[in-house]
Protein backbone atom coordinates (compact mmCIF):
# COMPACT_ATOMS: atom_id res chain seq x y z
CA UNK A 1 0.00 0.00 0.00
CA UNK A 2 2.51 2.57 1.20
CA UNK A 3 6.16 2.28 1.20
CA UNK A 4 7.34 1.70 5.26
CA UNK A 5 10.10 4.27 4.53
CA UNK A 6 7.99 6.51 3.34
CA UNK A 7 5.57 5.82 6.59
CA UNK A 8 8.25 6.71 8.93
CA UNK A 9 9.50 10.25 6.81
CA UNK A 10 6.35 11.32 7.38
CA UNK A 11 5.79 10.02 10.79
CA UNK A 12 9.30 11.70 11.97
CA UNK A 13 8.19 15.12 9.99
CA UNK A 14 4.61 14.72 12.04
CA UNK A 15 6.33 13.69 15.10
CA UNK A 16 8.76 17.31 15.23
CA UNK A 17 5.65 18.91 13.96
CA UNK A 18 3.91 17.58 17.39
CA UNK A 19 7.11 18.03 19.60
CA UNK A 20 7.19 22.21 18.55
CA UNK A 21 3.71 22.90 18.99
CA UNK A 22 4.33 20.98 23.01
CA UNK A 23 7.02 23.67 23.30
CA UNK A 24 4.31 26.02 22.47
CA UNK A 25 2.11 24.76 24.36
CA UNK A 26 4.82 25.00 27.78
CA UNK A 27 6.06 28.66 26.58
CA UNK A 28 2.87 30.04 25.17
CA UNK A 29 2.13 32.78 27.31
CA UNK A 30 -1.70 33.38 26.73
CA UNK A 31 -4.47 30.55 26.67
CA UNK A 32 -5.08 31.46 22.91
CA UNK A 33 -1.52 29.93 22.10
CA UNK A 34 -2.26 27.48 23.66
CA UNK A 35 -5.62 26.65 21.84
CA UNK A 36 -3.88 27.29 18.48
CA UNK A 37 -0.68 25.25 19.07
CA UNK A 38 -3.73 22.23 19.85
CA UNK A 39 -5.54 22.71 16.67
CA UNK A 40 -1.94 22.28 14.84
CA UNK A 41 -1.86 19.20 17.05
CA UNK A 42 -5.09 17.57 16.01
CA UNK A 43 -3.86 18.79 12.28
CA UNK A 44 -0.53 16.42 12.93
CA UNK A 45 -2.67 13.73 14.34
CA UNK A 46 -5.04 13.60 11.41
CA UNK A 47 -2.13 13.17 9.43
CA UNK A 48 -0.33 10.65 11.05
CA UNK A 49 -4.19 8.57 11.40
CA UNK A 50 -3.86 8.97 7.40
CA UNK A 51 -0.50 7.48 7.29
CA UNK A 52 -1.10 4.49 9.83
CA UNK A 53 -4.37 3.50 8.13
CA UNK A 54 -2.44 3.51 4.92
CA UNK A 55 0.28 1.35 6.29
CA UNK A 56 -2.47 -1.28 7.71
CA UNK A 57 -4.42 -1.14 4.71
CA UNK A 58 -7.98 0.44 6.56
CA UNK A 59 -9.99 0.88 3.55
CA UNK A 60 -12.02 3.65 5.57
CA UNK A 61 -9.55 5.99 5.77
CA UNK A 62 -10.66 8.82 3.87
CA UNK A 63 -13.80 8.81 6.12
CA UNK A 64 -12.04 8.94 8.85
CA UNK A 65 -10.18 11.98 7.82
CA UNK A 66 -13.63 13.42 6.58
CA UNK A 67 -15.25 13.28 10.15
CA UNK A 68 -11.96 14.35 11.80
CA UNK A 69 -11.58 17.49 10.04
CA UNK A 70 -15.48 17.98 10.59
CA UNK A 71 -14.87 17.24 14.55
CA UNK A 72 -11.60 19.34 14.48
CA UNK A 73 -13.44 22.35 13.30
CA UNK A 74 -16.26 22.24 16.08
CA UNK A 75 -13.47 21.50 18.71
CA UNK A 76 -11.80 24.28 17.57
CA UNK A 77 -14.90 26.38 17.76
CA UNK A 78 -15.90 25.43 21.45
CA UNK A 79 -12.36 26.18 22.75
CA UNK A 80 -12.85 29.40 21.14
CA UNK A 81 -16.13 29.86 22.78
CA UNK A 82 -14.28 28.28 26.09
CA UNK A 83 -11.55 30.85 25.94
CA UNK A 84 -14.09 33.89 25.96
CA UNK A 85 -15.85 32.60 28.99
CA UNK A 86 -19.16 31.61 27.12
CA UNK A 87 -19.74 35.00 25.94
CA UNK A 88 -19.93 35.77 22.32
CA UNK B 1 4.60 2.69 -9.31
CA UNK B 2 4.08 6.07 -10.73
CA UNK B 3 0.80 6.35 -8.45
CA UNK B 4 2.93 5.19 -5.48
CA UNK B 5 5.73 7.62 -6.02
CA UNK B 6 3.48 10.42 -6.54
CA UNK B 7 1.26 9.66 -3.32
CA UNK B 8 4.31 9.53 -1.02
CA UNK B 9 5.60 12.79 -2.42
CA UNK B 10 2.24 14.26 -1.82
CA UNK B 11 2.24 12.81 1.46
CA UNK B 12 5.57 13.53 2.51
CA UNK B 13 4.56 17.21 0.84
CA UNK B 14 2.22 17.70 3.28
CA UNK B 15 3.91 16.60 6.89
CA UNK B 16 6.56 19.15 5.57
CA UNK B 17 4.08 21.83 5.34
CA UNK B 18 2.68 21.22 8.49
CA UNK B 19 5.92 21.06 10.18
CA UNK B 20 6.65 24.55 8.22
CA UNK B 21 3.40 25.42 10.38
CA UNK B 22 4.70 24.23 13.42
CA UNK B 23 8.04 25.96 13.34
CA UNK B 24 6.16 29.44 12.40
CA UNK B 25 4.29 28.75 15.27
CA UNK B 26 7.29 28.67 17.59
CA UNK B 27 9.19 31.28 16.06
CA UNK B 28 6.74 34.07 15.01
CA UNK B 29 6.02 36.60 17.71
CA UNK B 30 2.37 36.88 18.50
CA UNK B 31 -0.55 35.15 18.88
CA UNK B 32 -1.82 36.51 15.15
CA UNK B 33 1.38 35.63 12.80
CA UNK B 34 0.96 32.42 14.73
CA UNK B 35 -2.93 32.13 13.82
CA UNK B 36 -2.24 33.13 10.60
CA UNK B 37 0.86 30.20 9.82
CA UNK B 38 -1.75 27.47 11.55
CA UNK B 39 -4.61 28.51 9.54
CA UNK B 40 -3.19 28.60 6.02
CA UNK B 41 -0.46 26.14 6.50
CA UNK B 42 -1.78 23.31 8.25
CA UNK B 43 -4.96 23.44 6.07
CA UNK B 44 -2.66 23.36 3.11
CA UNK B 45 -0.99 20.63 4.98
CA UNK B 46 -4.25 18.28 5.26
CA UNK B 47 -5.30 19.06 2.22
CA UNK B 48 -2.14 17.88 0.14
CA UNK B 49 -1.94 14.39 2.67
CA UNK B 50 -5.82 13.94 1.32
CA UNK B 51 -4.43 14.43 -1.90
CA UNK B 52 -1.42 11.86 -1.42
CA UNK B 53 -4.33 8.94 -0.04
CA UNK B 54 -6.73 9.23 -3.01
CA UNK B 55 -3.71 9.17 -5.31
CA UNK B 56 -2.48 6.00 -2.95
CA UNK B 57 -5.72 4.77 -2.67
CA UNK B 58 -7.30 5.56 -5.57
CA UNK B 59 -11.12 4.79 -6.70
CA UNK B 60 -13.62 7.14 -8.17
CA UNK B 61 -15.58 6.95 -4.34
CA UNK B 62 -12.81 7.89 -2.65
CA UNK B 63 -11.98 11.05 -5.21
CA UNK B 64 -15.35 11.63 -4.10
CA UNK B 65 -14.70 12.03 -0.60
CA UNK B 66 -10.98 13.27 -0.97
CA UNK B 67 -12.69 16.49 -2.64
CA UNK B 68 -15.38 16.94 -0.14
CA UNK B 69 -12.64 16.42 2.62
CA UNK B 70 -10.43 18.60 1.10
CA UNK B 71 -13.00 21.70 0.69
CA UNK B 72 -14.47 21.06 4.14
CA UNK B 73 -10.61 21.07 5.17
CA UNK B 74 -9.46 24.45 3.88
CA UNK B 75 -12.81 26.01 4.68
CA UNK B 76 -12.86 25.01 8.06
CA UNK B 77 -9.16 25.70 9.28
CA UNK B 78 -9.46 29.47 7.51
CA UNK B 79 -12.69 29.94 10.46
CA UNK B 80 -11.43 28.09 13.12
CA UNK B 81 -8.07 30.06 13.13
CA UNK B 82 -10.32 33.00 12.43
CA UNK B 83 -12.37 32.38 15.21
CA UNK B 84 -9.17 31.44 18.00
CA UNK B 85 -7.65 35.17 16.60
CA UNK B 86 -10.67 37.07 17.39
CA UNK B 87 -10.90 34.82 21.07
CA UNK B 88 -7.78 35.81 21.60
CA UNK B 89 -8.06 39.86 20.76
CA UNK B 90 -11.10 39.80 22.82
CA UNK B 91 -9.61 38.09 25.67
CA UNK B 92 -6.20 40.60 25.70
CA UNK B 93 -3.55 39.08 23.76
CA UNK B 94 -1.75 41.71 23.05
CA UNK B 95 -0.06 41.91 19.37
CA UNK B 96 3.40 42.61 19.07
CA UNK B 97 5.08 45.81 19.51
CA UNK B 98 6.38 45.77 15.14
CA UNK B 99 2.27 46.01 14.75
CA UNK B 100 2.13 50.12 12.96
CA UNK B 101 -1.41 50.03 12.42
CA UNK B 102 -3.52 48.90 14.93
CA UNK B 103 -6.87 49.40 13.67
CA UNK B 104 -8.72 47.27 15.93
CA UNK B 105 -7.43 49.46 19.22
CA UNK B 106 -7.78 52.72 17.19
CA UNK B 107 -11.67 51.68 16.76
CA UNK B 108 -12.10 50.20 20.16
CA UNK B 109 -10.42 54.01 21.51
CA UNK B 110 -12.71 55.90 19.29
CA UNK B 111 -15.85 53.76 20.34
CA UNK B 112 -15.38 54.23 24.23
CA UNK B 113 -14.13 58.02 24.07
CA UNK B 114 -17.74 58.32 21.27
CA UNK B 115 -19.73 56.48 24.70
CA UNK B 116 -17.72 58.38 27.39
CA UNK B 117 -18.94 62.09 25.88
CA UNK B 118 -22.09 61.03 25.35
CA UNK B 119 -24.87 61.10 27.78
CA UNK B 120 -25.68 58.18 29.07
CA UNK B 121 -29.61 57.84 28.20
CA UNK B 122 -28.66 57.84 24.50
CA UNK B 123 -26.31 55.09 24.94
CA UNK B 124 -28.99 52.58 26.38
CA UNK B 125 -31.25 53.52 23.64
CA UNK B 126 -28.65 52.69 21.39
CA UNK B 127 -28.02 49.32 22.57
CA UNK B 128 -31.81 48.44 23.45
CA UNK B 129 -32.25 49.37 19.59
Amino acid sequence: MIPLAVAIVVGALLAAAVALAVVRIVLGPTPADTAVAGDLIFFAFVGLVAVFALLFGIVAVLDIILVASVLGFLSVLSLARLLQGGRR
Amino acid sequence: MIATVLGSALLILGAGVILSAAIGLVRLPDLYTRTSAIGTAAGLGVAFMILGVVVLDFSWLNLLKGVIAIVAQLITSAIGSFALARSGYLTGSLPAAITVPDELAEDAAVGASDSSANDEAPTAGSANA
